[in-house]
């Protein structure tokens, strides 16, 4: 980026980006330096992307005037711990109106490919229309800035997002990837194909330590658009870390969300997984299906009892100090540490284990491997196994496909294969989809068509108002059990207000366990964007900006077809309240009603500005 | 009076799962915390018998008080 003001709030214009826009049915290139119209644009990522996304009408997710715009945050590739997001933003083949319109859709992830994007001198990088055949694009430094070259791909067709990283790491050791399985390639049959971003740690063990931008199907769009990977080829250019950006990091390790994710032996709580021993308690992990027993199956996945078969080791992306995942592997007989068998996060980890009833870390850690490998978000096939899961336990007579059953895992992970190559349309498509041809909607747990994440519902009205997936556009999934908050003005104020804010860290390129508790308009960040950039602005500014984000968010969802009706839990919530679950009611119709009447009078006013 | 404390998640390393402890009339959450050296930055949330309670609420005989990791992120 080019900054010549300190003032991006009065001066954007002053602020520009380089983007290059590829034509690739074409092959031709635009490069542009474009000066930013406000504050979204300097801070990046969905911020930009969902302005120029509104720009455009667009019909269906599959068709060449949807863009897929690959953009970073002012804070990627900078001096920031987590700075090293890259989004993928379109309008998703997954999340979709009841009108047959798409959502507007960004997702994000971490690894190195965002730093690197960064530091060959791109901002944006636009794909317009589809290349005739399968292409990789590759994004160099040179001397003369960013160069862009399409190169034929065939030789990567087939394979998984590990191995097509692996194979352009012997040709280009100096870069990092975004690459998709063979989901997104089969992305007719697949909407929900995600993109994995190669780590610093993945390209040095080989084993497929990867992160995903997994969320509404982005790789399903790349797919679409015939291109199968992303090369990123420039130098490390880390900006050196000043004292004022050291005492932040500091305060982000020791403070606010992320002590809890440092690993036990650095005193911390181990990681996202450990939010099992957190909601076992109130009977609120998820289980076969999102309808939690009242037992104790859940803990057969706490830490504690999966360390006494299993190695974990605490992991982290590329300087990053909060280290928020873990690996697993196998253990040989000697004791020592055997084969890597996958990355275990909370999300994927419960909805791929205890919610479709497989409670052995191995069996589950297989299961977020296969997605992983086959480049599926495994939230979005997670919920339509389990979907398939709870239709085939009340239909044990005409059960759908394999007749798998919850805990079953040779026939689970049969469905997965069949639906990670492109072979199961019906998983495919996801369950919202799924739920229609079956006629049986009231337990399929998606909201506006995307599934929502491994937070039962009955904990998280704030699921509804999401914008882009329950837990990473809305921060409000742990807050009944955290806070045991059950009235509705202060469930108006979370939405409304606070937790909101969440979604800002999906401008600026950091992670949200940066500083979850505050989002991004703080001290803390106004003190790095000084320190790397120069720039002065106000935190309030920063939380208007992030706020005006995601209301054109939810604007666009309107305009895609949206209604408010759609802004509901599934009808099982409410129809079958689940007694096992110890928590103040807060999901009943009477509650949800009022909270929903309150929440739309404060966003009715903002949004009727918006589009 | 005595209050039965059930910790949960990496408050057992090292401490316990459930243990019935003695105290004197009229202490609150936050003395069962300091005594158990439980970390603030870890600290989530407290339940006595099963109801969200603050750090300053006064704990009484045979209640069961829960200590709990902060839930944050996924
Ligand atoms: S918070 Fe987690 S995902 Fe984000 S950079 Fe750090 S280790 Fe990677």
């Amino acid at each position: 980026m080019k900054i010549e003001t300190t003032d991006p709030v009065n001066h954007p214009e002053l602020i520009s980006y380089r983007r290059c826009t590829i034509n690739l049915k074409t092959g031709k290139q635009q490069w542009k330096d474009v000066p930013c119209r406000n504050l979204e644009d300097v801070l990046g990522g969905f911020g930009r992307s969902f302005q120029m996304l509104a720009e455009r009408e667009i019909k269906a997710a599959y068709c060449p005037e949807n863009p897929l715009i690959i953009n970073t945050g002012l804070l990627t590739g900078s001096s920031a711990m987590t700075g090293l997001r890259t989004y993928f933003s379109s309008y998703s083949p997954i999340k979709g109106s009841k009108a047959g319109l798409p959502a507007a859709m960004w997702s994000a992830g971490s690894g190195k490919f965002g730093a690197k994007f960064k530091w060959a001198g791109l901002d944006e990088l636009i794909l317009e229309n589809c290349a005739d055949t399968p292409q990789y694009i590759v994004i160099r430094e040179t001397g003369s800035g960013p160069h862009i070259e399409l190169k034929p791909a065939e030789h990567l067709l087939g394979l998984s997002t590990h191995d097509k990283i692996m194979t352009l790491h012997k040709e280009y050791p100096d870069a990092h990837f975004a690459a998709i399985g063979q989901a997104g390639e089969n992305w007719q049959n697949v909407y929900m194909g995600s993109v994995a971003l190669s780590t610093v740690n993945q390209l040095k063990s080989g084993d497929d330590k990867l992160r995903f931008a997994g969320r509404g199907g982005m790789g399903s769009i790349m797919g679409y658009k015939n291109i199968v990977a992303l090369v990123a080829q420039s130098t490390d250019k880390h900006t050196p870390i000043t004292p004022e950006v050291k005492a932040v990091h500091t305060q982000v390790i020791k403070g606010g969300g992320a002590a809890r994710l440092q690993p036990i032996k650095r005193g911390g709580g181990g990681g996202t997984w450990a939010a099992y021993d957190v909601m076992q308690p109130f009977h609120a992990v998820p289980v076969n299906n999102y309808r939690p027993q009242g037992n104790d199956l859940p803990e057969k996945l706490f830490r504690e009892n999966v360390e006494k078969e299993y190695d974990i080791e605490s992991a982290a992306c590329h300087r990053c100090g909060i280290t928020c995942h873990n690996y697993i592997y196998d253990r040989k007989d000697d004791g020592s540490r055997g084969d890597f068998i996958a990355k275990f996060d909370y999300e994927p980890l419960n909805l791929l284990g205890t919610n479709i009833g497989i409670h052995d870390a191995g069996q589950a850690g297989r299961l977020i491997h296969l997605c992983d490998n086959y480049g599926v978000d495994a939230i979005s096939m997670g919920v339509t196994i389990s979907y398939t899961l709870s239709y085939n336990e009340r239909h044990p007579e005409k059960p759908l496909f394999n007749g798998a059953v919850f805990g079953d895992y040779d026939k689970i992970r049969e469905l997965i294969i069949q639906a990670g190559e492109g072979k199961l349309l019906d998983i495919g498509q996801g369950s919202m989809r799924l739920s229609e041809q079956t006629g049986e909607t009231g337990y399929a747990y998606h909201i506006k068509g995307l599934e929502i994440a491994a937070y039962l519902p009955e904990t998280n009205p704030g699921y509804c108002w999401a914008i882009a997936g329950g837990h990473m556009s809305m921060g409000s999934y742990g807050t009944l059990i955290r806070e045991g908050l059950s009235d509705v003005d202060s469930w108006v104020k979370v939405i409304t207000e606070d937790k909101l804010h969440i979604v800002g860290f999906d401008l600026i390129g950091l992670c949200k366990f940066f500083d979850i508790t505050q989002g991004i308009g703080t001290d803390k960040i106004t003190t790095i964007l000084k320190s790397d950039f120069n720039l002065d602005i106000d935190p309030l500014k920063i939380k208007e900006a992030v706020r005006r984000s995601f209301l054109l968010g939810m604007a666009l969802e309107f305009r895609q077809g949206y209604t408010k009706s759609d802004f509901s839990f599934p009808a099982e919530v409410a129809n079958e309240p689940n007694p096992n679950i110890e928590l103040p009611n807060i999901s009943n119709p009477n509650f949800m009603n009022e909270l929903a009447e309150k929440v739309w009078a404060v966003f009715d006013k903002e949004l009727a500005d918006m589009i | 009076m005595n209050i039965t404390v059930s910790l949960h998640g990496v408050f057992r390393i090292d401490r316990f799962k459930l243990k019935i402890l003695e105290y004197p009339e009229g202490c609150c959450v936050q003395k069962v915390i300091d005594d158990l050296q439980i970390p603030a930055t870890l600290l989530g949330t407290t339940l006595i018998n099963k109801v969200h309670a603050k750090s300053s609420d006064i704990l009484h005989d045979g209640d069961t008080l829960m200590i709990l990791p902060l839930l944050e992120g996924g």
